[in-house]
């Protein structure tokens, strides 16, 4: 048995099991706030808001401020993670106590694992009807500018101005960009409705828009309900030419145009979009009953997956509780549409998708040594 | 410097801190992506979608056409590239003359005409489903950019065809595309 000095009395606090009890009720405490939550805020929101926070904070009716009123997931993960890194300081190494170290191990590569979820993971979504091609996901939530030269008939050489631009930017200028764009306003969430005789006049002065008045209301974050975004942008040449305001919504199916230099250009506000190096192809999309009912069997997309860069060109079945995991994305089985003909599937980009499973096999196989070493104790113990 | 006593700095502990705040900081920037057109759903030449009854034309010889795409009821492509001509059905006036007329000049940086340079502006070309209304602009920059629509009033439906582009190609379909508006025709035909 290795000898240790008698740590520091900070330490052993620090190591308690007193803290460790503190900080598994207030996570329990967490887990009820988070699912109550949901209900007002969304899965997203009430998980940000929550559990991937420090603090927890609240606004009273009325201040221009919020006040901080608990701990948040983060903060209690984080002690609770000093808690155990403390306990493992002073604990016996000895083959007698491996077990207990894998467990502590198993719940520190637990808890990094949650850490790395909450700072790297990317969920977004993809919609894809039968026989359509898509080499890209989207956002449930983050909007983008699209700023397209449509002048090459085989390609679209696109501008994508990410949503947090759009809000802090008057004028956005970039290297890319042969124009400048002045943006007069962004809102989240906005009511569109056609212009009617009597209306003031509309903010666009070009495009589809200007046959449109909106007025803007507070973003929706719950699950079943998506917001109508609307920018005001407009394009203006390096000579000071104007090509007018264009009204842009992701509620708008079709890009609005100009042209500049000769070249058509597209605007449209569309989810932000996350580009894949491969692509995915819808062959079939099954929703199988239960004989005689309507109740859900099986839901799976029958996928062609082609990835120049690895030459991969199969077939993939995608259904419940089995995903395609391909290039760093796990592609799961989300949800469906248009009468079984488009699937839309979740994909989600985890670089630490592999530590719980690692932090299962250690808490697993100390837990297994563990009882293996009591064991011993107990048959050794019995025949003395 | 080296640590003292084996501890480290805290200001070398706070380092990578100070590093992430400053990365998560930083905006977003702007990317640039190309990637091929998507297809549109295919449909049948030389007419309007199944669901909005209207005109037919006559592709002429060595353009592409693609069928209905969003709001647009075709897309015609002259030979060479750069030019385009859509063809879109909007019910009602879409806001009169002038604000339409206003709306093209606006798409090539050109100034709005008032309502009394708007006759000026106007050709009247005769095809057999009436009048078709045909406006010519040019728009300004290093590359001049051509854009020459043709308005054409079918009961409650007003049909728009535009053609747009660089100067010199678009000049080059023209002919072709006054002959594409001035060959309009019914189902009859």
């Amino acid at each position: 048995m290795a000898t240790r000095s008698e740590p520091k009395a900070w330490v052993k606090k620090l190591g308690g099991v007193e803290l460790t009890l503190v900080c598994l009720a207030l996570l329990m405490a967490l887990v009820l706030a988070c699912t109550l939550a949901q209900v007002k805020l969304g899965t997203e929101l009430a998980m940000n808001a929550v559990m991937r926070t420090f603090i927890i904070w609240w606004r009273p009716e009325g201040w221009s401020f919020s006040l901080p009123v608990f701990p948040g997931g983060g903060l209690v993960g984080g002690v609770m993670l000093a808690n155990l890194l403390a306990r493992l300081s002073y604990l016996e190494r000895s083959r007698r106590k491996a077990g207990i170290w894998l467990v502590h191990a198993g719940l520190v590569v637990l808890f990094a694992g949650e850490f790395a979820s909450a700072l790297l993971q990317v969920e977004s979504h993809m919609p894809i009807e039968e026989g359509q091609t898509r080499d890209y996901a989207e956002s449930f939530r983050l909007m983008e500018l699209a700023a397209v030269d449509a002048g090459d008939p085989a390609f679209d050489d696109a501008r994508l101005i990410p949503e947090s631009r759009l809000k802090k930017a008057k004028e956005l200028r970039d290297a890319s960009l042969p124009f400048t764009l002045k943006v007069h306003a962004y809102h989240d969430n906005a009511e569109l409705t056609m212009r009617r005789p009597g209306d003031p006049p509309s903010p666009a002065t070009a495009g589809m828009g200007t046959n449109l008045v909106f007025r803007p209301v507070a973003p929706v974050t719950v699950d079943d309900q998506a917001n109508t975004a609307v920018a005001l942008v407009e394009p203006v040449a390096p000579d000071d030419r104007s090509y007018g305001v264009f009204l842009l919504s992701n509620a708008l199916g079709a890009p609005q145009g100009f042209l500049h230099e000769g070249r058509p250009w597209r605007l449209s506000l569309r989810p932000r979009r996350y580009y894949l190096p491969f692509s995915l192809t819808l062959k079939d999309f099954r929703h199988d009953l239960y004989p005689g009912t309507d109740i859900p069997k099986n839901f799976s997309s029958l996928v062609r997956l082609k990835d120049p860069a690895s030459g991969e060109d199969r077939d993939v079945l995608i259904y419940m509780n089995t995903p395609l995991r391909h290039g760093g994305l796990t592609f799961y089985q989300a949800s469906f549409g248009k009468e079984d003909t488009l699937s839309v599937l979740q994909v989600v980009r985890n670089p630490g998708w592999t530590l719980p499973y690692l932090a299962c096999a250690l808490t697993a196989l100390g837990l297994l040594w563990h009882f293996g070493v009591m064991l011993g104790r107990a048959v050794k113990e019995s025949r003395a | 410097m080296p640590a003292r006593n084996g501890k480290i700095p805290l200001v070398k502990a706070a380092l990578p801190l100070f590093l992430i705040l400053l990365a998560s900081c930083r905006e977003e920037p702007i990317v640039r992506v190309k990637s091929p057109k998507e297809t549109p759903v295919a449909a049948a030449a030389g007419t309007a979608p199944a669901a909005v009854r209207g005109p037919r034309w006559k592709t002429p010889k060595g353009w592409k056409e693609r069928g209905a795409d969003g709001m647009r009821a075709a897309t015609l492509l002259p030979p060479g590239g750069g030019v385009e001509v859509t063809v879109i059905a909007l019910p009602g006036d879409v806001g009169g003359e002038l604000a339409n007329v206003n709306r093209w000049r606006g798409q090539i940086g050109l100034p709005p005409l008032e309502e009394a340079g708007l006759a000026e502006a106007r050709q009247t070309l005769r095809s057999r489903l009436g009048d078709v209304s045909l406006y010519e602009f040019t728009g300004g920059g290093t590359v001049k950019t051509r854009l020459a629509a043709g308005v054409l009033r079918l009961g409650d439906t007003t049909w728009f065809f535009k053609l747009m582009g660089p100067d010199a190609p678009a000049s080059a379909a023209r002919p072709a595309f006054i002959e594409l508006l001035k060959g309009l025709h019914g189902d009859a035909l």
